[in-house]
């Protein structure tokens, strides 16, 4: 009974049982069919994504060198700001390069080394004599005469990866010893014997939670590295078994020096704005402005220090604690015997130290950054330019960027006050370049120059007023036989009447017609009404030509008021069109780029100096004359306040309707500047040229020792004295007279009434022009 | 008196068709022996060394690194005629021959009275529209150099 019954309850349950038994079965086959497959692909992810893995590298921009050599006009405060911006010391450090050190009128400085796209350079000890001009000398350490000296240009900011990570890579070899000691003591300190876990790394991190120590880590470095590396930042228990299984997987394929080295280059170690600090090699840099492998054992135990949190250390806004928590990696060095207690003591002793808090971010100059990655995308994958670590090499000149950000921040804020529009402030723009070879030295986009956002002086389209006068004068002036500099031109009531647009009457700025005006004074006062008639006179269609010559691509439309500037130009357009002035006729096209390396340095591409004679020399040199007659007693007079008369800068002023723009063209031997300002929203300023954008103008140039423009006389110029009030020959009789150029042959024939000679030889060819300015002048 | 200078006007325009300048510029006139003395450039240690190093890079088969030193050069010398003549020659033996033509030219334009830095810059110019295939710009440009000899 009791068996049957057994047998019954078995013979019902035993069935049931065994089923349940596969299933188990199943269950467990099915697990483990998971747990490997999922081990699998782990393996595969970890060997895949590890193997392929290279970091992304962003491409480094640098600003142009500062070459030092006799004869370079720059203040030898000037030097001493690039230096110390470039993070050199002050103070003698021997057997250290990046310092200098400041005696009276000279300089010494430890240069670091560097390699520049042409190939590497040593560190070099150099010594620089100034005098109030600049530099008189340069000689190496032992006094000998050195014709040049390149510094190393400073990085000016990069083209970041999606996060905005930064690195400088390093080889484990690179690293020195103490780093590595400090990083296992204070980390990992089974790191070279562990299997990728460390269950005695989690015992001691359980009992140091036990005994109330706070809680610890207890993660091996190979368990951070998988974190850091394949796994989002979540904390969960399956996270934390998938990071146990690829640590362990990843012990199984690498060694320890390569997983290591990937460490030492992943980390996390600063956040400097919106640009995050990983790997020491880029870290020593940051803090310390040396490369890794002359780091210190503070410093380093420092760098070893912010692991744990750079935010929670951060030496710059929490000092205290980042001293605190570096001393606990000492002691922990000194605990394991990785430093000896005198070490350890001398160690303890020494500040932190770290450089001042740059705070620029992915660049300082965030505009330049802008037109330099605009140019590069004509010929790089952005993907490449985010991830290569290409090597930019820019025509960036700091001092002037520097200046010419200062003073256009100083100065809007003064016109805010001043006119009290309320908000937004009034903006601005600006753009500097080397006048002869058309390198873009200083590009500044807004009154916030760390601002990464509107860049004003690319892409603000304003209308440019009278900055395309030049261009009417400069078409007249190339045909010398109707006009010369005295030509006298017709400043009254102007009506142009065309089919199917309304009449259009310009007017002059002060409301008033001035009669019959020399030429030279119809530009230098930027006089409207002789203007316009002048330029529909000689043809709209030519003057486009003339602008398109002179490097303006955007089409313009064929109507009057182009000519008075009804036209829409960036600064850095109007920057174009000037150069080609500035530089002889000769037009260069705007280059922000020399050279582009790969990673390592080797070359990749250089963009070549390249010029095209746009225009011959002799109406260039008439118009530039015109101009250096704005400048000298025309509209840009008041730049006299910032530059001696002898710079004789070339210049025109612009103000648009109702003064919603104001503008200042103008150029110097060497600096072609170009400024902007107005309201976004299109307020009228109220400001013109000549009161609001020329004293920008004026206060930048001014310092930074601008060369005098002397432009080479052609051959086919002569000059010419001439009495201003008539416009005729004038001789020794004849008061306040003065020098003008004229193309051969175009100059007036007939004395003024003032000179006492008379009789002067006509030759044929001056005749046709005596013909035509009589006519004129009879008008 | 006139027939010169409708001479000149002829060679003006071989000129400037060569060049492909827009015939409403009617100059460029041809250099005949300049009046303006020579200007006074006295090489300094830093454009020498440029110079010699550029040479260097030319003789070894490097007209880019070539290039770039006469640069270098530029920034700081701007006007100095011989760095632009220089580069012009790297130019030509890079094949850009627009360009060789162009530096000649701007080395020109700071030539002041220097005839024999002008002969060889046309002669330069020469070479360049030779090689580009413009034999009639060629002859106009060695025609040019022979006026200063």
């Amino acid at each position: 009974m009791r068996t049957m019954f057994r047998r019954r309850m078995f013979g019902q349950i035993e069935p049931s049982g065994s089923k349940r038994w596969r299933y188990f079965r199943y269950a467990c086959l099915a697990l483990a069919l998971f747990a490997v497959s999922f081990t699998a692909y782990l393996d595969f992810r970890v060997r895949s994504e590890f193997e392929g893995r290279r970091f992304a590298l962003p491409a480094r921009i640098y600003a142009r060198p500062l070459e030092l050599h006799a004869g370079l006009r720059i203040p030898q405060a000037d030097v001493i700001d690039e230096l110390r911006e470039n993070n050199y010391r002050e103070g003698r450090f021997d057997g250290d390069s990046g310092w200098f050190v400041r005696e009276g009128d000279w300089l010494e400085i430890e240069v670091r080394p560097f390699r520049f796209w042409d190939g590497p350079q040593n560190a070099l000890r150099v010594r620089v004599d100034f005098d109030a001009n600049g530099v008189v000398k340069v000689q190496d350490g032992q006094g000998v005469d050195l014709p040049l000296v390149r510094l190393e240009p400073l990085a000016i900011g990069g083209i970041y990866p999606g996060n905005n990570q930064d690195r400088v890579l390093v080889r484990l070899s690179d690293v020195p010893k103490p780093l590595i000691a400090a990083l296992i003591s204070t980390e990992d300190r089974n790191f070279y014997t562990h299997h990728g876990f460390d269950l005695r790394g989690i015992a001691r991190a359980a009992w140091s939670f036990v005994r109330g120590h706070g809680l610890q880590g207890g993660s091996t470095l190979t368990q951070q590295l998988v974190k850091n590396f394949f796994l989002t930042p979540e904390r969960t228990l399956r996270r934390k078994g998938t990071e146990f299984i690829m640590a362990v997987l990843l012990e199984l394929h690498y060694g320890k020096d390569e997983i290591l080295e990937t460490y030492l280059n992943e980390i996390y170690l600063g956040q400097d704005r919106d640009r995050a600090i990983h790997g020491v090699g880029l870290a020593s840099l940051y803090y310390y402005g040396k490369t890794v492998d002359r780091l210190t054992l503070p410093e380093a135990a420092l760098l070893v220090a912010l692991v744990k949190g750079p935010g929670v250390y951060d030496p710059y806004r929490h000092a205290d604690r980042a001293l605190e928590r570096r001393n606990l990696v000492l002691r922990e060095m000194r605990n394991t015997n990785a430093i000896t207690p005198e070490q350890y003591m001398l160690a303890r002793s020494t500040g932190l130290g770290v450089n001042a808090k740059s705070g620029r971010g992915t660049s300082p100059h965030p505009a330049f950054v802008d037109l330099v990655y605009r140019h590069l995308r004509r010929d790089y994958d952005e993907a490449d330019l985010r991830s290569e670590g290409l090597r930019i090499f820019t025509t960036l000149d700091p001092r002037a960027q520097n200046k010419a950000e200062a003073v256009l921040e100083r100065r809007l804020t003064q016109y805010d006050r001043d006119k009290r529009f309320g908000d937004p402030g009034i903006e601005g723009a600006v753009v500097i370049t080397d006048s002869q070879t058309g390198e873009v030295e200083a590009l500044v986009g807004g009154r916030d120059p760390r601002f990464r956002g509107f860049n004003r002086a690319l892409d603000a389209a304003r209308p440019v007023g009278s900055l395309l006068k030049p261009a009417i004068y400069l078409t007249a002036l190339a045909d010398p036989a109707h006009y010369t500099l005295v030509t006298r031109l017709d400043d009254g009531p102007f009506v142009w009447k065309s089919r199917g647009a309304p009449d259009w009457e310009p007017m002059n700025f002060d409301r008033q017609f001035h009669g019959a005006v020399p030429l030279r004074t119809a530009i230098a006062e930027s006089y409207n009404v002789a203007t316009a008639r002048l330029g529909t006179d000689i043809g709209v269609g030519r003057v486009l030509g003339t602008i398109e010559r002179l490097g303006i691509e955007r089409p313009m439309q064929p109507y009057a008021a182009t000519l008075l500037g009804a036209v829409d130009l960036s600064p850095m357009e109007v920057a174009q069109m000037y150069q080609t002035i500035a530089s002889g006729g000769f037009r260069a096209p705007l280059r922000a780029i020399r050279e582009v390396t790969t990673a390592d340095g080797k070359p990749l591409k250089r963009y070549p100096l390249a010029v095209e004679q746009a225009f011959p020399p002799e109406p260039i040199y008439l118009i530039t004359t015109a101009m250096q007659g704005v400048v000298r007693e025309g509209t840009g007079q008041s730049l006299k306040n910032w530059l001696p008369p002898e710079i004789a800068a070339a210049g025109k002023t612009g103000t648009t309707d109702e003064q919603r723009d104001a503008w200042f063209a103008g150029f110097t031997g060497d600096k072609l500047a170009i400024v902007w300002v107005g309201y976004d929203d299109n307020r009228a300023a109220r400001l013109t040229g000549a009161a609001a954008a020329l004293p920008v103008w004026g206060e930048i140039v001014g310092s930074l020792q601008p060369e005098p423009l002397a432009l080479p006389k052609p051959e086919g110029i002569e000059t010419v004295r001439i009495d201003p009030a008539s416009g005729l020959r004038a001789d020794v009789g004849c008061d306040g007279s003065l020098e003008l150029p004229f193309a051969s042959g175009s100059a007036p024939v007939d004395s003024a009434p003032c000179a006492t000679s008379i009789g002067i030889a006509v030759e044929n060819v001056k005749q046709t022009t005596k013909n035509w300015w009589q006519r004129l002048w009879g008008r | 008196m006139i027939r010169p200078a409708l001479l000149r006007v002829a060679v003006v325009a071989a000129f400037l068709t060569a060049c492909a300048s827009a015939p409403e510029f009617a100059t460029v006139p041809p250099p005949p022996a300049s009046p303006f003395p020579a200007p006074s450039y006295t090489e300094t240690p830093a454009i020498a060394s440029l110079m010699k190093d550029a040479r260097a890079a030319s003789e070894s088969g490097q007209p880019a690194n070539a290039a770039a030193l006469l640069e270098r050069g530029l920034r700081i010398e701007p006007r100095n005629p011989r760095l632009w003549q220089e580069l012009s020659r790297v130019r030509l033996d890079q094949k850009e021959y627009g360009q060789a033509e162009s530096c000649a030219q701007r080395s020109s334009s700071w030539a002041g009275g220097d005839n024999a830095l002008r002969f060889e810059n046309w002669q330069l110019i020469a070479k360049a529209r030779e090689a580009r295939g413009d034999a009639g710009g060629a002859r106009a440009a060695l025609d040019a150099a022979e006026r200063l000899k």
